[in-house]
């Protein structure tokens, strides 16, 4: 089988806050019964209203949902293709370019901290692939020194792609990767999201709460809804012939100009 | 090229150059850390300015330097033993007109020398040009005292400080990381050792151990490593809850490394601004000691030894005034220091910029 990843039955539940620490409850579960097969090359796309589970199973694929909640329960299975090393091979891109870069840190020691626990380049090969993946990206190598804040939303978001894409990985997950920025930006990212992946021939998870952006990038779509996948199959055969409520909601969501759907 | 990256680089770019300039702009606290950092720098040189051997010695056509060397009376046919005594050497010098002479430090007196012999009168003595500050009961020299008391309250302030701060940070980021049962019950220990009575715990381990200054300062490093804690444990949960932790972790990141590259350098703020507050502390804490007597062991010069000279001798105001003047102003010009810092790095204030 041709399919990089397979998931099945995925359930994640969060503890209830209770009374008592001793005993954790778990309520209803965040991600529920969720199956799903990604293929070689393509981009999935998953779509849903905030809070409906989208993210969670982002970082439960990637295997750091634990790191800020280590009393989440995951069930079901996540099977990555033999030879796909999880920690190199998948890469995530986060949804606030404001929060996910180091304040703290260089341009340079961000993007290279993947390489660092993931590849054995020596300093100059390291320094090498920096300035290529810079350039892919569409920042200027000069800059490498600069710190964060100095750097605009979208700017910011290309350096998260640039660390992405930083160890080759085979599959990105980019969790809503356009929501916090300006529309005018949003295009921008998106195409190079789009350039990348052809160049790279990368598959890709790609989370939305937007159907536009959805169906702009992605081959196939998953509709989400309170932790269930409801709908899901080939884009353009789901937008053009929805049969979850909520997905026709979605559909007519869409804000129109002249008459045309954005 | 290379210009167009130099011009970049001069604009303040990090975090922390910015804190630097606005800390800068306030005179009050930048003045302030100029004099109490020029002053601590010349105590370690105080033996040039303050003390009881002379600088150099030109006796029967050698030269000596007795603040590098000990030399006995008898080298310079002095009739008293132990130690030579240079400020009698040079009256003998003034009175024979001999081809020698010496240069000693501005004022002359050693902390912990007694100058029964050459004082006129009984002890305490007012302020004269000889003893600027006067001397207290055991005829010792007060501005003597007090310059080497100052040494020791700061290094003794700081080492306090970076002891317990090493600790405190450590112990709050382990907490703050790993959370959960880890926390609750970590918090709860230093709960319970925060409400052990410092000043009877201090006193009982001092008589114990009759403690120099490091132990003393490892002792009251025991009692104030918690408070620190709860600020760094507070700035490492908002931290690891940020993006960026989650995305070194994804990128496979050790907890270590997590810890210390990534959580630490940005949740030093309290640190930094408590630093000059814990100096503060420390240096009333060892001026108590010393005035209950638990402290450094006689005859260290200590200021909390000066000020219970004080209220023993309350009729002698120069024994009131200096050392308690002394204490405030150091302790005025710390706070100093920790107001701007902590205004400078108010992360509200900072960000208009």
């Amino acid at each position: 089988m041709s399919s990089l990843l397979e998931i099945k039955n995925l359930k994640i539940f969060y503890p209830q806050k209770s009374r008592t620490i001793i005993r954790r409850k778990f309520g209803k579960p965040a991600v529920d019964e969720v199956s799903f097969i990604l293929d070689e090359g393509e981009v999935l796309g998953i779509v849903g209203e905030s809070g409906c589970g989208k993210s969670t199973l982002a970082k439960a694929i990637k295997g750091i949902i634990k790191f800020n909640n280590p009393y989440v329960k995951v069930t079901g299975e996540i099977n990555f293709q033999e030879g796909i090393n999880c920690r190199k091979d998948v890469q995530i891109i986060f949804q606030d370019p404001y929060s996910s870069l180091n304040p703290r840190h260089t341009l340079k020691t961000i993007i290279e901290e993947p390489l660092l626990y993931n590849t054995t380049f020596s300093k100059a090969e390291r320094e090498k692939k920096i300035s290529e993946i810079m350039e892919k990206v569409g920042l200027s190598s000069a800059k490498l020194n600069s710190y964060p804040h100095e750097f605009s939303g979208g700017q910011r978001q290309r350096i998260g792609i640039a660390r992405a894409l930083i160890t080759n990985p085979k599959i990105i997950i980019a969790d809503e990767p356009v929501s916090a920025l300006d529309v005018s930006i949003q295009a921008q990212i998106l195409n190079l999201l789009n350039e990348v992946r052809k160049e790279f021939n990368l598959s890709m998870i790609f989370i939305a709460h937007n159907l536009p952006v959805v169906e702009y990038i992605s081959d196939r779509v998953i509709i989400m809804y309170e932790g269930k996948i409801v709908e899901s199959g080939k884009t353009d055969k789901v937008i053009g012939n929805p049969v979850h409520k909520y997905t026709k909601e979605l559909i007519s969501s869409v804000p129109e100009y002249e008459g045309k759907k954005l | 090229m290379k210009s167009n990256i130099n011009i970049e680089n001069n604009s303040p770019k990090s975090l922390f150059a910015k804190r630097l300039r606005k800390f800068k702009s306030f005179k009050r606290g930048y003045y302030s850390l100029i004099i109490i950092i020029s002053l601590y720098i010349l105590s370690w040189f105080l033996p040039v300015f303050v003390g009881r051997n002379a600088l150099i010695v030109k006796y029967e056509g050698e030269y000596y330097f007795p603040l590098f060397n000990y030399y006995e009376s008898s080298v310079f046919n002095q009739e008293i033993s132990g130690e030579a005594n240079y400020r009698l050497l040079k009256k003998q010098f003034e009175k024979e007109t001999s081809p020698g002479f010496v240069v000693l430090p501005i004022i002359p007196y050693g902390p912990e020398e007694n100058l029964l012999d050459e004082l006129n009168e009984t002890p305490p003595v007012r302020p004269s040009s000889a003893h600027w500050f006067g001397t207290d009961d055991r005829g010792r020299d007060v501005l003597s005292r007090i310059a080497y008391g100052f040494r020791i309250s700061i290094t003794f302030a700081l080492i306090v400080a970076i002891f317990s701060f090493t600790v405190g940070l450590f112990t709050g980021a382990l907490l703050g990381y790993y959370g959960g049962w880890f926390d609750i019950i970590g918090q709860r220990f230093i709960e319970l050792w925060s409400t052990l009575p410092f000043l009877y715990l201090m006193i009982i381990l001092s008589s114990l151990l009759s403690p120099n200054v490091f132990v003393l300062a490892v002792m009251l490093t025991l009692f104030s490593w918690m408070g620190i804690t709860y600020y760094v444990r507070g700035e490492f949960y908002r931290e690891k809850s940020k993006d960026y932790a989650l995305s070194a972790y994804s990128a496979g990141a050790s907890d270590l490394k997590i810890i210390f590259k990534h959580l630490l350098p940005n949740s030093l703020t309290p640190v930094i601004s408590f630093a000059p507050f814990a100096v503060v502390g420390n240096i009333s804490a060892l001026v108590s000691l010393d005035f209950l007597g638990f402290g450094v062991p006689p005859p260290t010069p200590s200021w909390g030894q000066l000020i219970s000279q004080g209220m023993n001798n309350i009729s002698n105001w120069w024994l009131v005034l200096f050392p308690l003047g002394c204490v405030f102003l150091t302790l005025i010009a710390i706070v100093f220091i920790g107001e701007s810092l902590r205004e400078a790095f108010n992360p509200k204030g900072n960000e208009n910029e």
